[in-house]
């Protein structure tokens, strides 16, 4: 920063301060070992705020019996514990949903370190009190500093004590206010010799250690710094968002390195402490992979995946480098991103690399620039750091080398023994030389070694001279030994090089296989359906596990697909994937939210926002590689969610635009067909008033005829809008009569006898029929509106058919045309709406006038009277339609029948 | 003008049109020729050229405007669009097509005869005709470029002039917002038609006895303008 420009507020701090809005307030009782007066001090405090008025609620208060803290806890309402049971016990662990759901102002919570029962929804307190202040309610607590989780290699160094329970350090960073509960460590032995400290059963026997004045001394002095420290960081805080320039270390950037043995997690915890100190400087933690030398084992893998997990939590971002030579790797990466302190781990080199200059320790010194290097030794091993499974398979996968060589070098030497005679023992050297090599081009540099120690002996003592013993002869022999030696060393370490980068670059040919096949199925994914279920198959290949996909409906979280097919979920589970949905973070196994339970969802983040939920079952042998390929898949499958469902959009509006085209051609229609025989009468009409002397009769006696015409068709039309109107509005009302079809029908075709033409309109109507309860103006015009449309589409000189027939229950009218019929494909819409309108011209065939609206007309009034009707067509071989009016003789139910 | 009637081919695809336009015309003096689509239009015009046409925009086989367009090719009579009043662009791209006018649906006999002649003396009236407008108290001098109003000159600028005499010489025609830019101000303003909104109120506040009312300059509204000097 210049210091001519002005000084603006920091945007990260800022940022910091404005997520911290609208949460609760953290305040942690720090002190230095159990007994301090942490609890006391803090329900004194809230027992001051209840009578100034405030809104106190204990949550959890373990008062280990001592009076002093009991009568503390008169006049505060506490929170009844919910009941767990564990193992047979009853264990009585805090109740977070009540808490949440009594929402008090402060909620005072003791021991923040503490674990809660397994099948708890968060595994640790501190995580309870993270939702509690995300629900915006504050919270008290108390912690001893040895929890803190950057604190623990070095109490262990101090006391001896590991320490289980553990605070991550953003906890405490976290806490808006820390109030440290200090006694000497004098007054504190006194108080533990009164027997006013309580101390568990099980922490008995270390507590005199524990307690020893030089070690409370200690974590008295971690205490104080803490607490001075989180007050630094504060004020650091609010000077950056209020754009003071200070002092605070700008540019320091820290690279921790961590390998796959069991010092990851120290040299983490020394990476937080150094961030610490250095005002939160920007930490990374990173693995170096090198492509010939692959992580081998998978728990290495996950002891790293591990460590990365715990860095992420304390703060720092990780990240993986590859490259052969991993002081370049290293080195490149801290150039590049202006690392300034490089923590690694004291790694027990052998000479030979120190010799050669291959040491990391030694590369880093001569090459680190202006980095400083810190060194850290071994510090409490991490939790699970037995001696690798897997260091015995490769010795078990070698035996077959090992027996290999030996049978090889046992072959050797009987070919050697029977060439013997006919060569001399230098020549037989090779024979020898020939096994070397051959074992260790095919079983790597083990098997060679043992080749060649074998085929030095059984050379030595079976060839050469002095013969049958092991004393070697003469001088040269042992150059010869040492070339085998040699051979071995060159040819095993090339193969076993060659076949590493194989294999490794197999396994990420087969991600990237499984990668682009996952793509590839993802992007063909038509619908939303489709996408979550290409997508958990895909997942679940990818995990070697069984996988879900849940996706949003209506407030809640749905199972959208699974594979294998019909995977079923827990209670538990869903609670687990409602949580990563909401808190866009994953929970259930191997993370920090429901662990217990054997699936891990995480939330799917597209560009747009959450797409849903996948859970994949974790397999406890997946390595970092599956992880990862997982997460890579789970990115993509969200993308391809957000695709689907923009897609459905799509089709929706799709539809929606298809309804605007349809009201376009609505009012295109209209204009056309009122404005046609408007023009017709306007026409005829002038024709008549300017050129009546000079106009035939006959043509004068057409014009008028046509101006009738034009009239009643425009009246017709202006009838089906009016008609249309009254369904769509749902203003029709019927009127219901016992009437006799077969007048209904004579009226109807009498309607429309003038614009038959030269059809014939056919009539079956029966001698006797049955009356029906129906509307007879509805029916009439549903009928008129059938034939017109039979007019319409039938050529003239061609019958049309009116038939009337009766069963058990219902009346039938068929009105058939010789028409050249109903596509098959537009038979199920004959009775939408403006129909015509979609046809490929709105006015294709000639005469045909109106927007198609006639049979619409006719389907709603004869179902207003609860009747039905259905459309066949061809009916005469490929030609003529047939529309069925089917209407009940007894009244339809809703509708009461009137008196004949 | 031969003795013979002035043909007129009216392409409609509705029988009732047919019905009644074929009488008015006969009895106006003309010979009516019938076409139902825009193909059997377009044949007639090709085998025996009419002295004019009325064409409807909305016809099944083609749309109006390509019809139009392929009868321009090789006709160069007046032809007369039948449209409907809300299809502004249709009208608009006619008439740039090479229309001569239109009418709009539903339409009096008497007002589709007089655009019909006005377009066939048009037609008839090369460059140069009748040089001298009279309408009402205007009298418009074409070839010295003189404007009088009750005998008294009016001053117009060089581009109100422009203006005034295309429209005269178009007189009784519309002649689109386009077609009036194109040919005063140049195709590079053929979209400004806020230019010729200021000079033809100018010409108006000048020439007209009531502007707010013109008789002689008339909107058709989103269309262009028509001089009116009957």
């Amino acid at each position: 920063m210049t210091h001519d420009e002005p000084i603006r507020p920091d945007p990260d701090a800022l940022l910091a301060h404005a997520r911290g809005q609208g949460r609760g307030r953290l305040k942690v009782y720090l002190g230095m070992a159990p007994g301090v007066g942490k609890t006391f001090e803090m329900l004194s405090a809230g027992g001051r705020r209840k009578r100034e008025g405030e809104d106190v609620v204990v949550g959890v208060v373990e008062t280990h019996g001592r009076r002093e803290t009991e009568d503390l806890l008169e006049g505060l309402e506490v929170l009844p514990r919910r009941p767990v049971e564990y193992r047979g016990r009853q264990l009585l662990e805090f109740d977070l949903d009540s808490a949440l759901a009594r929402k008090p102002g402060l909620l005072l919570v003791d021991e923040y370190a503490h674990s809660n029962a397994p099948g708890s929804r968060h595994p640790k307190r501190w995580q309870d009190v993270e939702e509690l202040l995300a629900a915006g309610i504050d919270v008290w607590t108390t912690l001893n500093v040895q929890h803190l989780e950057s604190l623990v290699d070095v109490v262990w160094k101090v006391t001896g004590v590991r320490v289980r329970e553990t605070v991550p350090d953003s906890a405490l960073s976290a806490a808006d206010e820390i109030e440290l509960a200090d006694l000497t460590p004098a007054e504190l032995r006194e108080r533990l010799h009164a027997g006013k400290v309580y101390v568990p059963e099980t922490a008995r026997l270390a507590s005199d250690n524990f307690f020893k004045p030089e070690n409370l001394t200690a974590l008295r002095e971690m205490a104080l710094r803490r607490a001075a420290q989180t007050v630094d960081d504060q004020m650091v805080g609010a000077m950056r968002r209020q754009g003071i320039e200070g002092p605070w270390a700008a540019g320091e950037r820290i690279l921790v390195l961590i390998a796959g043995d069991g010092t990851a997690g120290a040299l983490v915890r020394a990476g937080r402490r150094l961030a610490d100190l250095m005002k939160d400087a920007p930490w990374t933690v990173a693995h170096v992979e090198r492509p010939n030398r692959p992580t081998g084992d998978a728990r290495s893998a996950r002891r790293i995946a591990e460590a990365f997990k715990a860095a992420e939590q304390l703060g720092a971002t990780t990240v993986v480098l590859t490259g052969d030579d991993v002081p370049t790797a290293v080195l490149a990466f801290a150039g590049r991103n202006n690392v300034t302190q490089i923590v690694m781990g004291k790694s027990p080199d052998s000479l030979w690399r120190v010799v050669t200059g291959r040491s990391l320790d030694y590369a880093l010194l001569r090459r680190s620039g202006g980095a400083a290097l810190h060194f850290v030794g071994p510090g409490a091993p991490d939790a699970d750091s037995a001696e690798p499974a897997s260091a015995k398979g490769r010795k078990a996968g070698d035996g077959v080398g090992y027996l290999g060589a030996v049978t090889l070098v046992a072959a050797m030497s009987g070919l050697a023994a029977l060439l013997d005679r006919y060569t001399t023992g230098a020549d037989l050297g090779m024979i020898f030389l020939a096994s070397v090599l051959i074992a260790g081009l095919a079983w790597g540099l083990r098997p060679a070694l043992l080749a060649a120690t074998a085929a030095i002996a059984c050379y030595n003592f079976f060839f050469l001279e002095p013969r049958f013993t092991f004393v070697i002869g003469h001088a040269t022999d042992i150059l010869t030994f040492a070339i085998f030696i040699a051979v071995a060393g060159a040819t095993g370490w090339l193969t076993g090089r060659v076949r590493d980068q194989a294999r490794l670059s197999s396994r990420r040919a087969s991600a990237v296989t499984a990668l682009l096949a996952a793509s590839r199925r993802l992007s063909a994914a038509a619908t939303l359906q489709d996408a979550a279920q290409a997508l958990a198959e895909q997942a679940s290949a990818a995990a070697a596990g069984r996988s879900v996909v849940l996706l949003p409906k209506a407030e809640d979280l749905i199972l959208a697909a699974s594979a294998p097919a019909a995977v079923a979920l827990t209670t538990a589970d869903m609670t687990a994937a409602r949580w990563a949905w909401d808190k866009r973070e994953a929970a259930g196994a191997g993370t920090g939210t429901l662990p217990q339970i054997g699936w891990t969802f995480r939330p799917l983040i597209g560009v747009r926002g959450r797409a849903g939920v996948a859970g994949v079952e974790v397999d406890p042998r997946g390595g970092l590689d599956e992880e990862r390929l997982v997460a890579a898949l789970l990115d993509q499958g969200a993308v391809a969610l957000e695709r689907a469902e923009l897609a459905a959009a799509t089709v929706e509006n799709e539809a929606l635009r298809r309804s605007d085209k349809l009201r376009a051609a609505l009012l295109n229609s209209i204009s056309h067909d009122l404005r046609t025989p408007l023009s017709t009468v306007m026409g005829a009409a002038t024709t008549l008033i300017d050129y009546d002397p000079t106009l035939k009769p006959e043509t004068r006696a057409d014009l008028l005829v046509s101006i009738r015409e034009e009239a009643e068709r425009l009246n017709r039309y202006v009838g089906d809008l009016l008609d249309m109107t009254r369904l769509e509005g749902g203003a029709l009302t019927t009127r219901t009569e016992w009437t006799d079809v077969r007048d209904v029908l004579a009226g109807a075709i009498r309607r429309v006898e003038r614009r038959l033409g030269h059809r014939a309109v056919v009539r079956d109507f029966p001698a006797e029929l049955s009356a029906a309860p129906l509307d007879q103006s509805l029916l009439e015009q549903a009928v008129v509106n059938i034939l017109e449309n039979a007019i319409e589409y039938s050529p003239d000189g061609l019958p049309i058919e009116v038939a009337v027939y009766e069963d058990r229950a219902n009346v039938v009218i068929s009105i058939e045309d010789e028409g050249p019929g109903i596509p098959k494909v537009d038979i199920e819409r004959v009775f939408e709406r403006f129909r015509r309108l979609e046809e490929p011209s709105d006015r294709a065939p000639k005469d045909r006038k109106g927007a198609g609206l006639g049979l619409s007309i006719a389907k709603g009034f004869v179902e207003a009277m609860g009747g039905r009707i259905a459309a066949a067509s061809p009916i005469h071989g490929a030609r003529g339609t047939r529309i069925l009016i089917s209407l009940r003789k007894a009244p339809p139910a809703p509708m009461p029948a009137e008196s004949p | 003008m031969s003795a013979q009637k002035p043909r007129v081919l009216v392409i409609d695809d509705e029988p009732q049109i047919h019905r009644f336009l074929a009488p008015a015309l006969e009895a106006a003096g003309y010979e009516p020729l019938r076409a139902d689509t825009a193909a059997e239009g377009l044949a007639m015009i090709a085998k025996r050229p009419p002295d004019a046409v009325i064409l409807d925009l909305g016809l099944p086989d083609m749309d109006g405007k390509q019809a139009l367009v392929r009868a321009r090719v090789f006709y160069e009579g007046p032809i007369i669009i039948l449209s409907a009043r809300d299809m502004e662009i249709e009208k608009i791209d006619a008439l740039d097509l090479g229309a001569d006018d239109y009418v709009e649906k539903p339409f009096g006999v008497g007002e589709l005869l007089a655009r019909l002649r006005v377009a066939a003396r048009n037609r008839l009236s090369s460059v140069g005709a009748a040089p001298i407008v009279e309408a009402g108290a205007l009298r418009i001098d074409l070839i010295q470029r003189l404007v009088t109003r009750e005998g008294e000159g009016v001053k117009l600028s060089p581009r109100e002039y422009e203006l005034l005499a295309r429209l005269v010489e178009g007189r009784g025609r519309v002649l689109t917002h386009q077609q009036l830019l194109t040919a005063v101000w140049g195709p590079a303003h053929a979209a400004d038609v806020q230019y010729l909104r200021v000079f033809v109120g100018h010409l108006r506040q000048k020439l007209e006895p009531d502007p707010s009312s013109p008789r002689h300059i008339v909107t058709e509204s989103g269309v262009g303008y028509r001089f009116i000097n009957d």
